[in-house]
């Protein structure tokens, strides 16, 4: 029962199908199951890491500033990028070639963009929210959804893609209008 | 082989930015349900995409790709600074409406990805012409959208009353902005093969790569 409680809330607050972020990318993930699993890694790594790094630049950075709150997120996303990088290159050098292209696809997109501005708008409203901890949370929670949202569409990736359906619709558009349907359902959970 | 010219403008029509490429797909489901968000966001992005790229476009060819990606983030990031400062003077309720997309147009595929992908293969004249194109072919969709979402979910054309008998509020939700961008992008498919652009038009086409 608690892991369907958790399911249910995982897909109440996922960022692609309530609010349509990291949308481009996870149709790249959905691809294969390989992509699918490092995208969501890398992702993941960004999302958790970043948010908490965007809880130590929301408390320093005063209020009058906020207009400088992208610049800083992109710095902080940038620093991870090239860690995460160097780390890589570190750990498996041969692999490094195959391994780092995901990284690219993860670094700057919506999906961990709008997870750390999601994170810090959702902790505006409610205070209780902005601790670190939460915004370390949040970003796992955020890389979870990706990677739910992304076999559910994996689930129906090959039929999307199949000779039935008109070739006009075959692939990206099939694919928006069922995510449009999943989403529709997520919304109908809140 | 392509002609360099019609590559020039395929952003709008042959290529398009939103429809094809499946790039800057957030905004256009989340927040293109009415005309006025859309003409806020289509500034937005234009201004902030046209001036970042151009300005990266400066930025030493020599360096490892992931720098230069950050390069233009950052480049993007600034842009975005005087940006908002115009759009909450002209935009006011837009900018509040919008929320958190505002500042994710400063990190769309066409900065971060095709700038490397596309934009600076080309030479500054024809990678400025074709960066027009690109932002031509988003600001059209975000229009169209826009304007079919807001007369057909709240019976209104830029906020004024018309006279629209049924209304389907749905499509005003990012779920109907999911089914809608569906059809639009199959019904853009349909036209492209017909005027003979496409041969094989399965999925598959575009960077996908980016938002």
């Amino acid at each position: 029962m608690f892991l369907v409680t958790e399911l249910l809330s995982l897909l109440a607050t996922n960022l692609i199908l309530t609010q349509a972020l990291g949308t481009s990318t996870l149709f790249i993930a959905a691809g294969n199951k390989k992509n699918l699993l490092r995208t969501a890694i890398a992702i993941s790594v960004f999302t958790s890491v970043g948010s908490g790094a965007a809880y130590i630049i929301n408390r320093l950075l005063p209020d009058g500033l906020s207009d400088l709150t992208l610049l800083f997120y992109t710095l902080i996303i940038g620093i991870i990028y090239v860690l995460l990088l160097t780390a890589l290159y570190f750990i498996g050098s041969e692999s490094f070639g195959n391994t780092r292209k995901y990284v690219h696809v993860s670094a700057f997109n919506c999906a961990v963009m709008g997870t750390l501005f999601t994170v810090t708008e959702r902790a505006d409203t409610y205070p209780q929210l902005n601790t670190f901890f939460n915004f370390v949370l949040s970003g796992i929670e955020a890389g979870a959804g990706f990677i739910l949202a992304a076999f559910i569409l994996t689930a129906a990736y090959r039929k999307l893609n199949s000779a039935k359906v008109p070739a006009s619709f075959r692939g990206f558009p099939a694919m928006l209008v069922y995510l449009g349907l999943i989403s529709m359902a997520v919304y109908a959970l809140r | 082989m392509k002609n360099r010219k019609t590559a020039v403008f395929d952003g709008l029509l042959g290529d398009n930015t939103v429809l094809s490429a499946l790039m800057v797909i957030s905004p256009v489901i989340v927040c293109g349900n009415t005309l006025e968000n859309a003409i806020a966001l289509i500034y937005a992005f234009s201004a902030i995409t046209f001036f970042s790229v151009v300005l990266s476009s400066f930025v030493p060819r020599r360096l490892p790709y992931a720098a230069k990606i950050i390069f233009y983030a950052v480049i993007a990031s600034i842009v975005y600074i005087p940006v908002k400062t115009a759009a909450r003077e002209f935009f006011p309720e837009v900018v509040t409406r919008v929320g958190i997309y505002f500042p994710l147009l400063a990190v769309n595929s066409l900065i971060v990805v095709q700038t490397e992908a596309k934009f600076f293969r080309m030479k500054r004249g024809a990678m400025i012409g074709s960066l027009v194109f690109c932002i031509l072919g988003f600001d059209a969709v975000m229009l169209i959208t826009a304007f079919i979402r807001e007369l057909l979910a709240y019976g209104t054309i830029c906020g004024r009353l018309v006279d629209a008998d049924t209304l389907i509020s749905g499509l005003a939700l990012p779920f109907g902005g999911f089914i809608f961008l569906g059809l639009l992008c199959g019904l853009y498919r349909k036209v492209r093969s017909a005027v003979g652009h496409d041969s094989d038009n399965t999925g598959g086409d575009g960077n996908v790569s980016g938002n």
